[in-house]
Order: structure tokens, then C-alpha cells, then sequence
């Protein structure tokens, strides 16, 4: 138990140390901004009960917010997308179920249940994140062609970062 | 008894989730208050920090670019200093303390944070309060404008950059003085909009478009950037696109501007608002 929340305390620090000082510097005209640091809501073990996601997601998207000056922004999408989370993973459950121990990460039930999983999530994080911060409907496709970039991005890179870090 | 345990059993989490998305909507909405400026400042003093020392190993391939831009600033001070030496020439120049003070005052400082993609683009410098930088000062680079101070904490300051939604700004055009005012649109990084010039106003591709000095914020004729393009819309004005003369992607030497007469212009100004 003690392993597992040092685990995810490590993950915590360095997804948010990757999403400071690499992500935020991603320079492409405005179009590319992944915020990958949803993956470690979405890296929780399966059996987390949905209080503590709920709780976690909070606490992610505060400290993200912090570092970026934008109290609330974060928080509110992230905790969507933690609200989601359950929701997602049921309705793409294996019909035997989930393992109780696994973690929903990219060798768990093969790369395609993964991608779903991630895109469905990831997708609606940036589509409340982008428009929340623009807060405007005046650039509305434009917002969209932004989240839809970003959204791409957020999974490759995350798919990188599982396979570079965190399978060692 | 049972039955409301069973409820919260069964709503206790949407109910968590309702309360926590209030709570960040709350935060979002509200302005920022001590708790959350001390802990941000605590935060971004380390991110500020960790950013200062990848710029510093960054900076030497940015040492041409800047060498050629102090080149420029240069050339610019010696014939702003013939001018002055002319000037003092004319037998009557006179110069009345009282009144003859100094308005503006320079302050150097490099961003060590800044970003062009978001739709709210803000700049860290590495001067704060201890320095003398405060809320509301004009931030320049040796090219043009930046931004404005929005919050400063004891070594490090966050300007809101030009690029940033929410930036106004009024500026003129060099040639005939009708101002307007400056937005962004969140497209483009290299154009800011000028707005409200009357279309009966002869404007050229290639004008220049500096600032007015009406805000007490940015001195008067700071260059913005030219027009590359115009064109009338439906209403009385055109719609033109301002090219920045700041390269934002480039930013590293910049100045905050300290306007020691601002608290002056203020008081009155509101005096005047009292009264009408």
C-alpha cells in the first residue's frame, strides 16, 4: 500500500515537472498545447475508490493552476475529466471484467482498448479546458481545431512517456 | 436516518464532483486573493527560478540576435542625444525645477518565462518588487512593446503579454495622431488588430503605429509595429492588422517602464470623475 501511494506520488512529480518545464514550451502557433498530466488520473489503479479520483483530480488540477497562474481553469477539467473516468472505463470493460491490482495503462488490454480510453477522456478534459479559457464563442472553430490538435498530441506524447518512464 | 445514508451512498459522489466543479468555478471567477497570490508566488518563485537557469544556457545562442538589437538601440541613443545637444544649444531653453522632473524612469529585466500559444500568454521576469517593479507598469523590448505588469512579487514580476486576450492598449497612428486601440485575436502572434480608426482616414500598408500615452501606463510614441494589412468593414472603421515590431518568440532583454508622474495623473483624473 505504502509502495503503491509512493508509486504514484513519484508519477505525480514527474508528470507535473514534464508538463512545466517541457509541455508548457511547446511553441506552434498557439495550435499544440498538450496537457499531459490528466495521465496520472487516468494511470490510477482500477479498483480507486471514485471519491479519491475525484479528490486527486482536484488536487492535480490545483497544483497545475498554480504553476501557471490560472486558479480554477485546470481544476475544473480535471475534475471533469476524473467525473468521467469510471463512466469510460465502464463502457469499455473487457467481458470478463477488470483485474483488481492492474493499472489502466497502455499493457493492460492492448493498445486499442487503450486509445479509446484515453481519447474519450483526454477529448472532453481539452474541450472544457480550451473553452473555458477562451470563454468566448467568437472563435469557436478555431477553439475546436485547437483541442482537437492538442488532443492528438496529448496522446502521443503520453503514449511516449508511458513507454520511455514508466515502465521501468 | 438509514434512508439519507442510503442516498448519500447513492449521490454521494456526484454530489463530490458538483461541489469540487463549483469550487474551481468559484476560483476561476473570483479575483485572486492573499491565499492564492502567496501560494502562486511560492510556486512560481521555484518555476521562475528553475526557468532562469535553462535560459542562461539557452541565451548563448541568442547572443548574435541581441548584440544586433543593442547595435540598434544604440545608433537610436546617439541621434536621440544629438538631438538633446541641439536643443540645449538654443539660447532660450530654460529649465524651471519645479516643473522639469523626469517622468520616465528604465528599469532592465530578462523574461525567464514566456509563452506565444496560449490564448493568454503571460511573461516572468527576473526583477520584482525589490527592484521597483510594481502592478501596471509597461513592459518594452528594445523593438517595441511587450506587455504590462499584472502582479510582481519580491524578485520576480508576471507581465500579461501583448498576446494575451484580455490586453488593451491605445495607440495611434505616427503619421496623423488618430488613435485607436489595440487587441489581439488569439490567431496570429506577429498581429494585433487596431480598431476604431474612421475609415475617412488615408492609411497606407507600412504605416507606423506607436503608443499614445493617454493610459499613464506606456510613454508616448513606443512603437507598436506597421500596418500590413486594412481593409473597411461594415461599420465606420477599418479593420487593420498591426505586424509587431516585437519578435515574441525571440523575447530576452526587456525594459519595465516606471512613469514617476502616474499616481499624479490618476488623482486628477478621478477628481474630474467625481465631479461630473
Amino acid at each position: 500500500m505504502l509502495n503503491t501511494i509512493l508509486k504514484y506520488a513519484g508519477l505525480f512529480i514527474l508528470l507535473i515537472a514534464i508538463q512545466v518545464l517541457l509541455m508548457n514550451n511547446i511553441q506552434f502557433s498557439g495550435f499544440v498545447n498538450p496537457y499531459i498530466y490528466i495521465l496520472f488520473i487516468l494511470l490510477l489503479p482500477f479498483e480507486t475508490s471514485y471519491w479519491l479520483i475525484l479528490l486527486l483530480s482536484f488536487i492535480t488540477g490545483f497544483v497545475i493552476d498554480l504553476t501557471s497562474g490560472t486558479m480554477g481553469l485546470h481544476i475544473a477539467a480535471s475534475v471533469f475529466a476524473g467525473f468521467l473516468r469510471p463512466y469510460v472505463l465502464g463502457l469499455i470493460s473487457p467481458r470478463e471484467g477488470y483485474e483488481e491490482g492492474d493499472l489502466p495503462g497502455l499493457n493492460a488490454y492492448g493498445f486499442r482498448w487503450f486509445i479509446t480510453y484515453v481519447l474519450i477522456i483526454v477529448a472532453f478534459h481539452h474541450f472544457v479546458l480550451f473553452y473555458l479559457e477562451v470563454f468566448r464563442f467568437e472563435y469557436f472553430f478555431r477553439t475546436l481545431l485547437r483541442v482537437l490538435l492538442s488532443t492528438g498530441f496529448t496522446i502521443l506524447f503520453m503514449i511516449i512517456i508511458q513507454v520511455i518512464v514508466i515502465r521501468r | 436516518m438509514r434512508t439519507l445514508l442510503n442516498f448519500l451512498k447513492k449521490f454521494g459522489n456526484i454530489f463530490l464532483f458538483v461541489l469540487l466543479e463549483a469550487l474551481a468555478f468559484y476560483l476561476l471567477a473570483s479575483k485572486p486573493n492573499y491565499h492564492s497570490i502567496k501560494l502562486s508566488k511560492a510556486l512560481n518563485a521555484t518555476t521562475a527560478f528553475v526557468n532562469e537557469k535553462v535560459n542562461r544556457a539557452s541565451d548563448y545562442f541568442t547572443l548574435v540576435e541581441i548584440n544586433r538589437q543593442l547595435l540598434n538601440e544604440n545608433i537610436e541613443l546617439r541621434n536621440a542625444m544629438q538631438r538633446i545637444y541641439l536643443n540645449s544649444e538654443i539660447s532660450t531653453f530654460s529649465v524651471t525645477d519645479s516643473l522639469y522632473r523626469q517622468q520616465y524612469m528604465y528599469i532592465l529585466a530578462r523574461a525567464v518565462n514566456n509563452s506565444v500559444n496560449k490564448q493568454k500568454n503571460y511573461i516572468t521576469l527576473n526583477k520584482g518588487t525589490l527592484n521597483g517593479v510594481r502592478k501596471d507598469m509597461a513592459v518594452i523590448g528594445p523593438d517595441g512593446i511587450v506587455g504590462v505588469i499584472i502582479e510582481s512579487g519580491r524578485n520576480y514580476s508576471i507581465a500579461m503579454s501583448a498576446l494575451n486576450l484580455d490586453f488593451r492598449l491605445s495607440a495611434r497612428l505616427s503619421k496623423n495622431d488618430y488613435f485607436g486601440s489595440l487587441t489581439w485575436d488569439g490567431s496570429d502572434v506577429n498581429c494585433l488588430n487596431l480598431n476604431e480608426i474612421p475609415h475617412h482616414v488615408s492609411i497606407a500598408e507600412g504605416d507606423t503605429v506607436e503608443t499614445t500615452g493617454y493610459s499613464a501606463v506606456f510613454p508616448e510614441g513606443i512603437m507598436v509595429g506597421t500596418i500590413s494589412e486594412f481593409s473597411v468593414s461594415g461599420g465606420d472603421f477599418y479593420n487593420i492588422k498591426v505586424k509587431l515590431a516585437t519578435q515574441f518568440k525571440k523575447l530576452n532583454n526587456i525594459y519595465v517602464i516606471v512613469n514617476l508622474k502616474k499616481e499624479e495623473q490618476q488623482e486628477i483624473e478621478s477628481d474630474i470623475q467625481i465631479t461630473r
